[in-house]
């Protein structure tokens, strides 16, 4: 089941519009859109600008200036923005006057699911429709292959959106599955623009981090820094073009800093990925965390450093590797009513 | 593959790293399609943090820190590793010896790279068909189940260390216990082969009630 494990804050919010009933009327949101508009000009006047050219930007200005708030959270601040942006989308009455709903799905209780559902089969079995009539015209079926790796699926939330309901987990991981089933098939091309409306371009390329020159040091020799962190532990990393592969923690050699020989090894991990173990010298300081997290805090300072020394593909090998990614687990906290992270009190029966 | 079980911290687009300097010397055309794909996905999503446990010189074997990790206890890794590495320096010993007393001609069959015998012995530990519990009006029956990879190995390495931890003498290190276990594993004999021929034995007789599983 693709169960939402971990969500970021982005996707976190409640989506109001899809739950319950209406809530407030059409005649309601006109009333707030012409007050919107009034106050806009209203406040352009205020402000001195043109009411005409007074753009969402200037309006946040002009609020952040009259209502000045010092509270953290940034949603509690004052706020003016068009009542769209802060009524989301209802639905409307599903049943007319006699009160026989409009859709023939209504009593299923989720109607737009079921007739999501319904529709994506249809387009399903219309692209095993067409497979069949290319096979018995002997004609080749098209196996040019959809990228699937800069695309992902819309998320629970935004079908949520969408659907103006209510998904379930297992609701969304069926027609996810069933999504999948129709891009697999060979002749998925026609439906394209239906696949489409389901799936959005994942900006990872954007993401591309800025490798640093290389610095020389008074006596001509190339020296790259990179910082790391793991835990509790700060380290940061100075890597050295010239011979011997000495490296130094604090002011101390590695074999007395590091006695057990899993964190030497983890140190020495990107040299040895890049097959450069007596080729550069390191210089490290560290503080914070323990024995574990330290060796990882420098063995990402030094990843990061030998960036600079290295093409482009390798860097690229090294990411996939896991050498580049800052490890997110830290110590899970202790929550009450329970005697640590995941212990609970032991149960007694009286 | 051996992939962690529990919920994570990742975001579940993350990848698993590839940690082996090999994969990625080999040239485009010798890979299959799902390579390629699997090639392609990664350049696209982010990748997950390697694990300290892992690391790509010659000496980190994904299927060794597995079993030093269940051997371990209360967190002590600095034990439980060189507890291994015992082991492991007592079996390359005995094999030595073994060696050296052997006539010319057998020379050759006696393997002597640990790290050869532990993976053989703990192929030869694997159970092919489990157990599992199933109630049905009233009564638990025995029911015969096929196993995953993962399953299969989480046995043979479960099995082989219980054995050394209880069925010895008192006064006998755990590094001493654990080579003459696999090397008893190793040649198809001891306690656990015997334990993974019990459970087939039950398999089978029991192989009656087969058709109470539902998955």
């Amino acid at each position: 089941t693709l169960r939402l494990i971990c969500t970021t804050t982005a996707v976190q919010r409640k989506n109001v519009g899809a739950s319950g009933p209406e809530k407030y009327t059409e005649a309601f949101i006109k009333k707030q859109i012409e007050e919107f508009n009034l106050g806009k000009r209203h406040l352009a006047n205020m402000m001195g600008e043109d009411p005409e050219t007074f753009t969402q930007e200037d309006i946040d200005r002009a609020i952040a200036y009259l209502f000045p708030s010092g509270l953290f959270d940034k949603q509690a601040r004052p706020v003016m923005k068009h009542p769209t942006e802060i009524f989301p989308e209802q639905r409307k009455i599903q049943w007319g006057e006699d009160g026989r709903p409009f859709h023939f799905l209504f009593y299923t209780g989720k109607q737009s699911y079921y007739s999501l559902m319904h529709e994506t089969y249809e387009k399903l079995l219309n692209v095993q429709k067409h497979q069949d009539q290319l096979i018995a015209q002997d004609l080749p079926l098209q196996k040019e292959k959809r990228n699937l790796a800069g695309s992902r699926w819309l998320t629970k939330i935004e079908l949520e959106e969408m659907l103006l309901e209510k998904v379930s987990d297992d609701d969304y991981s069926r027609f996810i599955k069933l999504l999948q089933k129709l891009v697999a098939l060979p002749c998925a091309d026609i439906e394209e623009k239906y696949i489409q409306k389901f799936s959005k371009e994942v900006p990872m390329q954007l993401q591309k981090v800025v490798i640093e020159p290389l610095q020389h040091d008074k006596r001509g020799v190339a020296f790259s820094t990179g910082e790391g962190k793991r835990k509790t532990a700060r380290a940061t990393a100075v890597v050295y073009d010239s011979g011997t592969g000495k490296i130094t923690v604090n002011g101390i050699d590695i074999l007395h800093y590091f006695p057990v020989l899993q964190d030497r090894e983890q140190l020495l991990f990107p040299f040895q990925f890049l097959g450069r173990i007596g080729k550069h010298d390191m210089v490290c300081t560290v503080s914070g965390g323990g024995r574990s997290a330290q060796a990882g805090a420098i063995r990402l300072a030094s990843a990061k450093a030998l960036r600079s020394f290295v093409t482009e593909k390798e860097v690229e090998f090294m990411r996939q590797a896991g050498l580049l990614t800052v490890d997110p687990r830290v110590k899970e906290r202790k929550k009450p009513g329970q005697e640590g992270p995941r212990r609970k009190f032991t149960w007694k029966k009286r | 593959r051996i992939m962690p079980v529990r919920w994570s911290r990742y975001n579940p687009s993350y990848l698993e790293p590839e940690v082996k300097k090999e994969s990625y010397q080999k040239p485009l055309e010798e890979l299959t399609e799902e390579e390629r794909e699997h090639m392609e996905l990664k350049a696209v999503r982010p990748i997950k943090a390697a694990p300290p446990s892992l690391s790509s010189s010659v000496f980190s074997d994904p299927m060794i820190s597995k079993f030093t990790n269940m051997m371990m206890k209360s967190g002590n890794k600095v034990l439980a590793r060189s507890l291994m590495s015992q082991t492991l320096e007592a079996i390359k010993r005995k094999q030595l010896e073994k060696y050296h007393k052997a006539p010319e001609n057998e020379k050759e069959t006696i393997e002597c790279n640990p790290y050869v015998i532990f993976h053989q012995a703990l192929k030869n530990c694997q159970p092919i068909i489990g157990l599992s519990n199933i109630t049905k009006g009233g009564k638990t029956y025995q029911v015969p189940v096929p196993l995953t990879d993962n399953r299969k190995r989480f046995l043979a390495m479960k099995w082989l260390i219980t054995e050394s931890r209880e069925n010895k003498h008192r006064r006998t290190l755990m590094p001493e216990k654990l080579s003459q276990e696999l090397l008893l594993a190793f040649n198809n004999e001891g306690p656990v082969i015997k334990k993974k021929h019990v459970l087939h034995k039950m398999a089978e007789a029991n192989r009656a009630y087969a058709h109470f599983r539902w998955w």
